[in-house]
Formats: C-alpha cells, sequence, structure tokens
C-alpha cells in the first residue's frame, strides 16, 4: 500500500539574508493518525530541513510554547491533527500581529511586558501573619476566577484580535484576563494598583467586542468575557459606590 | 576579587514587522460578522433621523401633513428593520456574557440573562406596539 | 521601568462606552418595533398607526412623557451609533478616527442630534396632558 504524505508549507525568514518572509514546501510522510502539526515540524526538523526554526515545549497543550497559524488560524501545534486537514496541505506560519525573528518564530517582548504591566500575582496590602496559617478560601470563591486562571499564555488571543493587529498599544485579551483573574481572587487586595492599567486608554477600552480571541483560546478561558466585565465593573466603580476587596 | 563579566548585548536583530491587511475583516466568517453587526449603527441611525423628521411633520399643521406611505420608504424600513434586528440579535445575546449578578449568592447562568433579555425585548415591543397602534384612529 | 509615562483611567473612553453601553441596549429593545410598525405595517395599512394622522400623532407627541421617551431613545441611540462607527473606522485602518478631532466630530454630532430633538420636541404639539 502506498505511504500517505502530506504536505507543509513553512514560513521561512533568514534576517540576515532575507528581504522578507517566503514560503517553503516540505512533502513528508502522514505514517501515524495521531500525528499533529507539531510532529510534522520535528520530522522537518529531523530529517528533511534541519534549519527550520520554531518554538516548542510540552507537545501536549498546557505550556503554550507552539503556537502558531495553521491554515490561517492561530493554533497550538501539538493541537492540530494532521487527518483533520490531509489530504489537502497545511500552511504553517508565525503567529499574525508580532513581529518575526526567524522563520516561525515572533518577537513576544510586547505581550510579555503587558503581561508584567497588570502584575499577575497576589497583591496584599499586608501580608497574613504565619501564625495565621493559609489564605482560606471557598469553592464559590475559586469559582469566580478559577475560569481566567487558565490562561498558558500562548498568545494565540493576540494573534487572533485585530484590534492588537491594528494597534500594538492595545493591552490584549490575555493581560486583561490575567488583571481580572487576580482582582477576583478573594486573597487579592491589588485592584487600585492594576485599576490605571486596565483602565487606560490603550486598556479594555480599545476592545471592540470582536470576540475571536475566545473562539481561539485553546483553555477555554474566555478573554472576551473577562474584557466586557471589566469594562462593566469598572464603570459601575466609578459611577456606583461598588464594593471591592480592599 | 574580579567585577563579575558584563555579559554583552547580542546584536540588534532585524525583526520582519507585522503589517495588517487592509481586508482583514474578509479572511473569516466571524470577522465579516462582526463588521456587519458594527455597521448596523448606520442604518439604524438613518431611520431614527427619518423619526425625527416625521415628528417634526406634526408641527406643520393639519392641511400641510402626510404620512410616509411611498414604497421607497417601505423599503427602507424593511432594510432597517433587517439589521436592527441583528444589532439587537447580537447586543441582547453578549449581554448575557457581560453581565454578572448572583442572586443569594449564586451566579446567574449566562443562558438566563440571555432569555431574561430576549423577554424584555418582547414585552418591550408589545407595549410600544400597544402604544402605536393602540392610540391610532 | 522608569521611562514608562504614568498610566491612569481614561474617564472619557469610559464615560463613551457607557453610553454606548446604555444606546445600544435601549436601541435593540425598541427601535425593532418602531420601525417595523411605524416603517412598514403603517404605511403599508396593514395596521392602524399613531403617526398615519395628524390629530393622533399630534396627541401623542404632546404628552410629556413620549417628549421625554423620544429623547432618551434617540440621544442614547446616537451615542450608541457615533461610538460604534467610530471605532468601525478605526478598524478599517482609518487610525485618525482615534484623535481628538475625530472624537469632537463624532461625539459632538451626538450631541448636536440630541439638541435638534430637544429643538424639535418643544417645537411641535404642544405639551397635553391628554
Amino acid at each position: 500500500m502506498a505511504e500517505k504524505r502530506i504536505t507543509i508549507q513553512a514560513t521561512r525568514f533568514d534576517p540576515d539574508k532575507d528581504e522578507k518572509p517566503h514560503l517553503q514546501s516540505y512533502d513528508i510522510p502522514f505514517a501515524d493518525e495521531s500525528m499533529v502539526v507539531l510532529d510534522a515540524l520535528n520530522h522537518i526538523k529531523s530529517y528533511v530541513d534541519g534549519s527550520l526554526s520554531y518554538r516548542w515545549s510540552c507537545r501536549m497543550g498546557i505550556c503554550g510554547s507552539c503556537g502558531m497559524m495553521v491554515n490561517g488560524t492561530p493554533k497550538l501545534t501539538c493541537s492540530a491533527f494532521l487527518r483533520d486537514y490531509w489530504p489537502h496541505k497545511i500552511t504553517v506560519e508565525p503567529l499574525n500581529n508580532f513581529p518575526v525573528i526567524r522563520d516561525l518564530v515572533i518577537d513576544m517582548d510586547d505581550f510579555m511586558h503587558k503581561l508584567k504591566s497588570v502584575k499577575p500575582w497576589i497583591i496584599r496590602k499586608q501580608e497574613i501573619p504565619l501564625g495565621a496559617g493559609v489564605h482560606r478560601q471557598l469553592p464559590a470563591q475559586v469559582t469566580e476566577f478559577r475560569q481566567f486562571s487558565e490562561c498558558i499564555n500562548c498568545m494565540l488571543c493576540y494573534s487572533a484580535c485585530p484590534v492588537y493587529g491594528l494597534n500594538d498599544k492595545f493591552l490584549g485579551p490575555a493581560a486583561i484576563a490575567l488583571a481580572r483573574r487576580y482582582n477576583l481572587d478573594s486573597r487579592d487586595q491589588g485592584l487600585k494598583e492594576r485599576l490605571p492599567v486596565i483602565a487606560e486608554a490603550e486598556g479594555v477600552w480599545e476592545c471592540s467586542f470582536v470576540g475571536e480571541c475566545s473562539v481561539v483560546c485553546p483553555k477555554g478561558v474566555d478573554p472576551a468575557k473577562a474584557i466586557q466585565q471589566t469594562k462593566l465593573d469598572t464603570t459601575l466603580r466609578f459611577t456606583l459606590p461598588y464594593g471591592n476587596r480592599d | 576579587m574580579r567585577t563579575p563579566v558584563q555579559m554583552s548585548t547580542p546584536p540588534a536583530q532585524r525583526t520582519y514587522s507585522w503589517s495588517m491587511p487592509s481586508a482583514w475583516w474578509t479572511r473569516k466568517r466571524h470577522y465579516l460578522l462582526y463588521v456587519v453587526r458594527e455597521f448596523t449603527a448606520l442604518p439604524m441611525a438613518l431611520w431614527l433621523l427619518w423619526l425625527l423628521y416625521d415628528i417634526k411633520r406634526a408641527g406643520s399643521g393639519p392641511a400641510g401633513f402626510y404620512p410616509s406611505r411611498s414604497v421607497f420608504f417601505v423599503i427602507f424600513s424593511a432594510v432597517c428593520l433587517v439589521f436592527a434586528m441583528y444589532h439587537s440579535y447580537t447586543f441582547l445575546k453578549l449581554a448575557g456574557v457581560i453581565i454578572h449578578v448572583k442572586v443569594l449568592d449564586k451566579p446567574v447562568p449566562p443562558r438566563v440573562i440571555v432569555f431574561m433579555m430576549f423577554g424584555l425585548l418582547a414585552v418591550a415591543s408589545i407595549v410600544i406596539g400597544a402604544v402605536l397602534i393602540g392610540f391610532a384612529r | 521601568m522608569s521611562t514608562e509615562t504614568r498610566k491612569r483611567p481614561a474617564y472619557a473612553h469610559l464615560f463613551w462606552w457607557f453610553m454606548f453601553a446604555n444606546g445600544g441596549g435601549l436601541a435593540a429593545l425598541v427601535l425593532p418595533v418602531h420601525i417595523l410598525v411605524q416603517g412598514i405595517l403603517g404605511p403599508l395599512r396593514i395596521v392602524p398607526v399613531v403617526d398615519q394622522h395628524y390629530d393622533t400623532w399630534v396627541s401623542v407627541l404632546g404628552n410629556p412623557i413620549v417628549k421625554l421617551y423620544v429623547l432618551a431613545l434617540v440621544a442614547l441611540s446616537f451615542f450608541h451609533f457615533a461610538h460604534r462607527l467610530r471605532y468601525l473606522l478605526v478598524d478599517f485602518g482609518l487610525h485618525a478616527a482615534k484623535s481628538v478631532p475625530a472624537q469632537v466630530i463624532f461625539y459632538g454630532g451626538a450631541v448636536v442630534v440630541t439638541l435638534v430633538t430637544i429643538w424639535v420636541l418643544l417645537t411641535t404639539a404642544p405639551i397635553t396632558f391628554g
């Protein structure tokens, strides 16, 4: 029986040699129905063209490293099965809306900077004394923020967001979702510190609720929901005496 | 003791900058529907401007008054109605995402909120329809 | 980072969004029935509608509650339209739509429509409680 094969088109860009990125085709064996796009890239790098550059790590959808455009949609390549595309060719490109460093590797400094700016950690005005033990939370209190804590910082949402694509100053879906995760955490007292960042001009207000971020999120975080709820809460905070857990 | 060796900064990389394709919104159905949703504001605004004009006409005295009856106006209204209904559908559905309330310490599920929003739409339509028709000859 | 400008809440954006949300909600709830009844059923004479006859239209418009309702509907809706259409231009790549002059044009336009509405409501159909 003839061996099954599949064509992968991958973006190549060598900053020292190329003016701009271009696509290169690779024809590889599709030996196993469980193969994902990341497996295909690894095969290319191992056996066909060792110069292909891309990021990956856990290969199981939890580290957030392997995000790339697969046929025009931002996906984790470790979770994109070849069988869903075969026999058509698969085009793998670097994540949209980011500068390209090389091949399929993008510059993520902007995201890292934005993530840090929302202070995604528990902020306390006063640490509880050691003798008091741990912070206690009811299951209902965990449920408040649980969904937004699932973010793996894969940046697929930034890639899907046309607002970010048009304006890279926009704070962006993941950063706002994570800000909300901490603002909703009963252990946190940092809402006031995060407010100037999320409520500034390039913060939540830039979002026009396209909603594509939530569509592509591999962990079901629903950053679009987080952003809209943040808009509402921030507005109510200034128009009503709205309780926060300071 | 020697001072620690400074790490030399790597040579500046030439990155390839992103530029947004101008027809980005044609590339995915979801993006196109988003643009349609945003666009609904324009026909709705135009129809409301007609309503203002319709109100103004009541000031022209009984002799000068004429109601809108032209075929063009009905077609215009029909087109605006389609856009207005799409606005209502998308806006009220999304209101379920954004509104988060608790009743007796339990969060109200989004679909209940959405159901209430559409219920409100039905009630408002019936009440206003009753006024517009009930007070007519 | 000391080179960063200090961030602060953008109260103007907050206000425009607030108006956008309220206007959109009101328009979503009431505009379809107005268009259906006054724009289609009435002109086609499928049902009798208030604005098809002078005396019924004037008597309804004389009611101050009706005037307030029309004002709220038009004013809030136009702030919604202004905000949405301004950002639609941004989506189409017109970055100038973010500038302060653009905000003046769009939100100022909504203010103008609101003022015109007040003028129309005050000069048409004297207030009666009938």
